[in-house]
């Protein structure tokens, strides 16, 4: 025969039970619960199959320590994380930087504004394989238009400019800001055009004008856009393989190589699938971080632009 | 009408997790008849190459009844595919060696299906080099077996532009025999060429480069050509502490870094891949090129026949040069095999169209409807009215030297650490570093060695 103790012990395991099993269904009764799993069910499996395993099977084919030791072991990798923060750091910060001063531009009234934006944007809307493939050839020493309209009009032998490491990857960045720039100045425009007009007319009353309006009132509000467009290209040109693949190929002799290049060169050109995963992987203290401050930035619920 | 209940819901929920769940696990073979095989095979660089494996499928298809899905793929995305398949083990039934080192390659981790049954069809009819080439050694029964099937074959030639020889006041005909002075020729031509005016044409056509696998090839014919060919011999073994190899080495990288160095070579070609030597030499930027298979030729034969007929030159055999001692310098053959993966659905259908597809009359038809570009890998298919035609000027130059003379497989076949030397471009590097940054050909030699050192201890043989 129980006593009293355990009958109340009984109770307390049985209450629990039951608190939990609540939380589990999120407050939810009966019916409620039914249709809420028969809703969510179809999104799980597809975030399971398409975001989940090709996550978790990437983790584990770099999980090996040894492909690390190897990676980084190769010279060609030592260079491909310099040329990857170079990557980084010119071509997203000279890019955005250039958006913002663009898209204050883009703010004066007048059709022929509207038109020139047009034609600005055109970069960014034709498809960016052929156009880095073009680069390319532009940029051949021997037949390359760039060269030749140097010969022809000034007699000048142009530079191999993909000859040689640092004007290889430089064309890379050039390339990248180019394709790139009127995209993110679009985005900035339209921060812009979403400060009201009683700030700026008010600023302007106060004699916040021309670079003080800038600098006081336009970038201030901008700022957070700002900083996540920021974030979100450098997340984005972290695993770019366009832009080097065709306009540089990764040469000369493997020198200007980044991150995304290297992983698809040691997985299929070298025929070492866990070792290009490894290189891709090993990015990964780098995209983590700039993730998380992202969804910070995302969650921030202050009133800014 | 029926009603949306909630436990229709859940069911149709249910039915599409699953249905999604037996899709990705059962691929599409494995619900195909079992008289079915997939196959994939690299596109072909002329039209003509694609039609003749159609062809060749129909008439399998019409003859045996089975069916065979047949991908046709570029070559660069099949390659991808096929190293995705083998990593994911989501594999077709056969496909064809792309890269074609892979028949060491996964032979040494015991991926493929033993095909001595299919050789064995028509083994007497293989040359021997084809049949070395289709082996690769287990590391997991420590054996070497047949893994591939010699389905056709390439050898690297020399082809020279003779209207750009003749501009420069030379003849075809005046070309020395010997290897260096050979090259050399070609660098009086250019030195002529500016004479008169010619800024951008260029002597030699060497891929100086550290993409895809023209400068392995390139640097091997000049390896093999200077006494290096001992690197690695049939049991596996690397040479490198042999003089002859060292020295072979040492003068290919001074010859082939020195011409780009002196500027005999286009600039560019430090940063070309396999198709840009072949865009460039039709371009005139250069005289000659020494670059695998007849694709230079084939590739303008419809659009220039005046090029294919009068202006381009090959010289397999005759006029591939000899050794600086006069002696006949042994052709590198590479192959494409067939592969049958392990986990293949339909290992039968795929063994039978193999042996219908090596049997003489329809490997030999295939490869002469791809224009020639590529080789047979039977000797006895050299005699076809095709092959010694008189009328076309490379032909039968080409299948001399690279099936009727002497020949070796590539090293790979008997080491497949050299395949990754060939991948990780370890002379390529070799050559640029004395081509651009200015080392001297002993130092850049010293440092490929040890990398192939490191490499080859990766991959110990019993």
């Amino acid at each position: 025969m129980m006593d009293t103790a355990s009958v109340v012990e009984i109770g307390r395991t049985e209450r629990g039970r039951a608190t939990l099993w609540r939380f589990l269904r999120g407050n939810l009764k009966g019916t409620e619960y039914t249709w809420a799993l028969a809703f969510v069910i179809p999104y799980v499996a597809v975030f399971v199959t398409f975001v989940a395993y090709p996550v978790v099977y990437g983790l584990w084919m770099g999980s090996e320590p040894s492909l690390y030791r190897e990676l980084f072991a190769d010279p060609i990798y030592q260079q491909t994380v310099v040329n990857t923060v170079l990557y980084l750091a010119l071509g997203v910060n000279v890019k955005m930087f250039l958006a913002l001063l663009l898209s204050g531009f883009f703010m004066r009234p007048g059709w022929w504004m509207k038109t020139l934006l047009l034609i600005f944007v055109l970069p960014w809307a034709v498809p960016q394989v052929s156009t880095f493939i073009s680069i390319h050839w532009m940029l051949n020493g021997e037949w390359g238009f760039l060269n030749n309209v140097l010969y022809t009009l000034f007699h000048i032998e142009g530079a191999h400019w993909l000859n040689d490491r640092w004007t290889a990857l430089g064309a890379v960045i050039v390339s990248h800001i180019w394709k790139w720039t009127p995209f993110w100045t679009l985005i900035l425009l339209a921060g812009r055009m979403a400060i009201p007009l009683e700030i700026r007319d008010t600023a302007r009353v106060d004699g916040a004008t021309g670079v003080r309006g800038f600098v006081h009132i336009t970038f201030p509000l901008l700022a957070n856009l700002y900083l996540i467009c920021t974030l979100l290209s450098t997340i984005f040109l972290l695993g770019d393989f366009n832009t080097v693949y065709f306009v540089s190929g990764g040469g000369p002799a493997n020198s200007t190589h980044v991150l995304g290049t290297l992983g698809i060169r040691n997985a299929f050109d070298i025929a070492q699938p866990r070792l290009g995963v490894a290189a891709v992987m090993s990015a990964l203290p780098m995209v983590i971080p700039l993730v998380i401050v992202l969804m910070r930035k995302l969650r921030t619920t202050e009133v800014q632009l | 009408m029926a009603h949306l209940t909630r436990r229709s819901v859940l069911r149709g929920s249910l039915a599409l997790a699953a249905a999604g769940t037996g899709t990705l696990s059962a691929p599409h073979i494995a619900k195909a008849a079992a008289t079915t095989a997939t196959v994939w095979f690299a596109q072909g660089f002329v039209q003509d190459e694609d039609v003749a494996l159609r062809k060749a499928v129909a008439d399998y298809e019409k003859q045996s009844g089975n069916k065979i899905e047949l991908s046709i793929i570029p070559f660069a995305p099949e390659r991808q595919k096929i190293i995705s398949a083998l990593t994911s083990g989501v594999v077709p039934d056969l496909f064809d060696s792309n890269p074609a080192e892979i028949v060491q390659l996964y032979g040494w981790q015991d991926r493929w299906v033993d095909v001595s049954d299919v050789v064995e069809t028509q083994r007497s009819q293989f040359s021997e080099t084809a049949l070395l080439a289709a082996q690769a050694y287990n590391n997991v029964t420590k054996k070497r077996a047949t893994y591939g099937v010699p389905l056709r074959a390439a050898v690297v030639p020399c082809h020279i532009w003779k209207s750009l020889v003749e501009k420069a006041g030379m003849k075809i005909e005046d070309i020395p025999k010997t290897w260096d002075a050979y090259f050399d020729f070609f660098k009086k031509v250019q030195d002529n060429l500016r004479k008169l005016g010619e800024r951008k044409v260029y002597g030699l056509g060497f891929q100086v480069t550290a993409n895809g696998v023209d400068p392995y090839n390139l640097f091997m014919a000049f390896l093999v050509a200077h006494g290096g060919q001992d690197i690695v011999t049939k049991d596996g073994k690397l040479h490198l502490d042999d003089p002859k190899v060292k020295a072979a080495a040492i003068k290919s990288a001074a010859y082939l870094g020195g011409a780009y160095r002196d500027g005999y070579v286009p600039p560019s070609a430090i940063n070309w891949n396999d198709a840009d030597d072949n865009n460039a030499f039709h371009a005139k930027l250069m005289v000659m090129d020494v670059d695998g298979t007849l694709s230079t030729e084939v590739a303008i034969k419809e659009k220039h026949p005046e090029w294919y007929f009068n202006e381009i030159v090959t010289h397999g055999t005759p006029g591939y040069p000899n050794d600086n001692a006069g002696k006949p310098v042994p052709a590198i053959v590479g192959f494409t095999n067939g592969l049958i993966p392990k986990g293949a659905k339909n290992v039968t259908v795929a063994k039978e169209f193999l042996k219908y597809f090596i049997q003489p009359k329809v490997i030999g038809e295939f490869v002469e409807l791809g224009l020639g570009r590529w080789l047979p890998v039977m000797p006895a298919l050299a005699k076809s009215p095709f092959w010694q035609n008189p009328k076309d000027p490379h032909l039968k130059g080409y299948i001399q030297q690279g099936l009727l003379d002497p020949t070796r497989p590539d090293y790979y076949v008997f080491n497949l650490a050299m395949a990754e030397v060939r991948s990780q471009h370890v002379w390529s590097m070799a050559m640029i570093d004395v081509a651009k940054d200015g080392a001297k050909p002993e130092a850049a030699i010293d440092k490929a060695f040890k990398r192939i050192q490191e490499i080859f201890a990766k991959y110990p043989m019993a």
